[in-house]
């Protein structure tokens, strides 16, 4: 570890965000307000006015243009940022596709909040559900320290010369977009030393006046089938790098989160719940009181939902006798959560295991230990041959 | 050899670059809409970036055929998206201290339709952008379906004629004025038969971006959507500007005035009578047309007025 000096803020989720942005120092910021993103936009702003942000700040007109803004600048070369949430993220949908097809290496937070339907300005993660099959990397964070620290560790991977896709960095709206906790600022040459490596790789293809360069040519034939597949394989290759970058992230600053999934407390574990986001601090808590009452259950926190870390999760997941799976949103058509269902396509590598749906959180209900307990007995109970429920809708 | 020089025609002492485009022509035949790319190529310059969107002209900016292209370097953009990927790269550029001229080269359906919303964003911003949409009246690349660019009357694939249509039944958007008041650096319209009034907007242009956003609507007629017949997409750009249909005229920094001064107009019918799509009008519906057309002329005459 060569970052030493400590420099502890009580601060929200929001802020942590664009403390991250700052250190990274990008070219171009491009950003629309939203609830419950507004907070991290305006600190930009003011970072950007207080002279501390040497970017170009574009304050557009909607979350359509903020995501054109930001792939264009990056495609010229640069290193971008927006951030949105919810309606705004579904509003830049097309660009998105845009984004990662062009294999644009924007980073972008999403604060997750249930999307347009019913209208609710409540937290869920419905938004990025609905943006899963877009092409970028997507990431779900637990807390405040880890929304800064994974922010900057996008950068280092997005922008590798190896893959070279947006990355988009999921965090809770409410319970961490406001939630204020102390959280460890790095400094300036720090950051630009974890981001130096960048620096050293070939460069990535520029739009350049005059250099007869282009973005965009029709897909013809072949030629598409080609990009696809390579789209694809960068994503695959994408798991191993971030597990590196987390690993080097810990050498220079002491804290690591296990790279594409944190594993709690699985070793020994009968059965294991995943969890994804803020609730998995709760949910914590939950297996360990419940190891001390004799359970054998373990924790697996999911940070990389695309790609989904297919290997980790069967190494980790084989051999237990049942696996619950919490989703902070649904899946249409299968009725179950989506990372159920994706867990559930495990089974092919894994075997077949009791498998159980809980549906928690949506539009702001709370996750509560209750919760957990619960979802954890009758994981337990299904583990015991006993009848259950596979899927369960809470509270 | 000056002899020769001299009898060039005078627009091409705007030119400041070769031409960058291949030969041949990717578009259909009489289309002028790949002229008027040519043109606004030659006088901005090889250096300058083109931004395109699916369209007409996006054959010919990104690449949607193996048959006629260009050296410029160029950036596809879905269709929400021009102005605001022009501000991505302009921001970045300036941030970098790069010189280079973005020219944002899209249809009507584009700018004043879908795309609206970021070209109305990216002038209130005053975004260092040159944007050109050629007018051709609706969305002819889709198979001419009507667009707010549309006129009262014609027969689009969306607004047929028939037992109880006349075809459109609403004006279209004024769109050059519409950007006027956003009281942006520099509008201009302009047409490709008047080529040298073109070519000092262009010009023009050039220099008042270095100011901010620069809005250029092109008359632009399409021989297949409109039913022209493949010669005279010339012929009928001219009646438009000889009748104040489309009246050729500037605002640079609140200053409107009119490039072309039509002397005497023509009656709006001498262009109506070249373009199949307004065929089937009737007297009544020919004089909604000439009303509607005065009206604006009007508008534009008083707004002259003001710094006369």
């Amino acid at each position: 570890m060569t970052a030493r000096s400590k420099n502890i803020k009580v601060i929200t989720g929001n802020t942590a965000a664009a403390y991250a942005v700052l250190r990274c120092r990008p070219d171009v910021v491009s950003a629309y307000p939203i609830t419950p993103q507004s907070e991290l936009v305006e600190q930009l702003a003011k970072f950007h006015a207080d002279g501390l942000l040497d970017c170009e700040y574009v304050a557009v007109e909607g979350e359509n243009s903020a995501q054109n803004v930001a792939c264009a600048a990056v495609m010229a070369g640069g290193r971008a940022f927006t951030a949105t949430s919810s309606y705004g993220l579904v509003y830049m949908y097309d660009t998105m596709l845009q984004t990662s097809g062009y294999r644009a290496p924007l980073v972008m937070v999403n604060v997750n909040r249930e999307p347009p339907g019913i209208h609710a300005v409540y937290s869920g993660q419905q938004d990025m559900i609905c943006t899963r099959d877009s092409g970028w990397i997507q990431i779900v964070v637990e807390n405040c320290q880890e929304i800064l620290d994974t922010i900057i560790m996008s950068y280092r991977l997005a922008e590798d010369y190896d893959i070279q896709l947006p990355v988009m960095v999921n965090y809770d709206g409410y319970y961490l977009s406001f939630l204020a906790e102390s959280v460890d600022i790095p400094e300036q040459e720090d950051v630009d030393r974890f981001l130096a490596p960048l620096k050293e790789q070939p460069q990535r293809m520029k739009l350049v006046a005059g250099a007869g360069t282009g973005c965009g040519s029709h897909g013809i034939g072949m030629g598409f089938v080609e990009y696809r597949k390579k789209h694809m394989a960068a994503m695959e290759r994408s798991k191993e790098l971030w597990d590196k970058i987390d690993q080097d992230f810990k050498n220079e600053f002491g804290r690591g989160y296990g790279g594409q999934i944190e594993s709690y407390r699985c070793d020994d574990a009968d059965i294991v719940l995943v969890a994804t986001g803020s609730a998995v601090g709760t949910a914590r808590t939950v297996i360990d009181a419940k190891r001390e009452q004799g359970i054998k259950v373990g924790l697996v926190k999911l940070r990389f939902f695309r790609p989904f870390p297919v290997e980790k999760l069967c190494h980790i997941l084989k051999g237990k006798k049942a696996i619950g799976v919490l989703d902070r949103s649904i899946c249409f058509g299968w009725n179950c959560g989506p990372v159920f269902q994706e867990v559930c396509a495990l089974t092919r590598h894994i075997g077949i295991m009791p498998m159980l749906s809980f549906i928690d959180g949506l539009a702001n209900m709370d996750i509560t230990k209750e919760h957990i307990s619960g979802m954890v007995d009758e994981i337990y109970k299904a583990s015991q041959n006993k009848p259950y429920q596979e899927l369960t809708w809470l509270p | 050899m000056a002899e020769k020089l001299n009898k060039l025609p005078k627009v091409t002492e705007y030119f400041c670059d070769e031409d960058q485009f291949s030969p041949g022509n990717a578009c259909c035949p009489g289309c002028i809409m790949e002229l008027n790319l040519r043109l606004v190529s030659k006088i901005m310059g090889k250096d300058s970036i083109l931004l395109g969107t699916p369209g007409c002209s996006a054959p010919t900016i990104h690449g949607q055929n193996d048959r006629a292209w260009h050296k410029h370097s160029y950036y596809a953009c879905v269709m929400t998206g021009v102005a605001s990927s022009a501000t991505g790269l302009a921001r970045y550029y300036k941030k970098a201290g790069i010189d280079a001229t973005i020219v944002c080269h899209t249809g009507d359906g584009c700018a004043q339709d879908i795309g609206i919303q970021t070209i109305s964003g990216a002038a209130e911003r005053n975004e260092n952008i040159i944007y050109i949409c050629y007018d051709n009246e609706g969305y002819m690349n889709t198979g001419v379906q009507r667009s707010s660019a549309t006129p009262y009357g014609a027969a689009t694939s969306t607004t047929p004629v028939g037992l109880k249509s006349i075809g459109k039944t609403t004006n279209s958007k004024n769109m050059p004025m519409i950007m006027a008041m956003h009281d942006i650096p520099y509008v201009a319209t302009a047409t490709l038969s008047h080529l040298e009034d073109y070519a000092k907007k262009l010009t023009k242009a050039k220099e008042m971006v270095k100011q901010g956003f620069v809005y250029l609507h092109v008359f632009c007629p399409c021989t297949v959507g409109w039913k022209v017949k493949p010669d005279s997409s010339i012929t009928v750009c001219r009646a438009a500007v000889q009748s104040n249909y489309f009246p050729l005229w500037e605002v640079g920094n609140g200053a409107y005035r009119i490039t072309q001064p039509v002397a005497k107009p023509k009656p709006i019918n001498e262009m109506l009578k070249l373009i199949g799509k307004f065929n089937h009008l009737k007297d009544q519906e020919i004089s909604v047309l000439q009303q509607q057309s005065d009206n604006r002329f009007s508008i534009l005459q008083a707004l002259c007025s003001i710094r006369a």
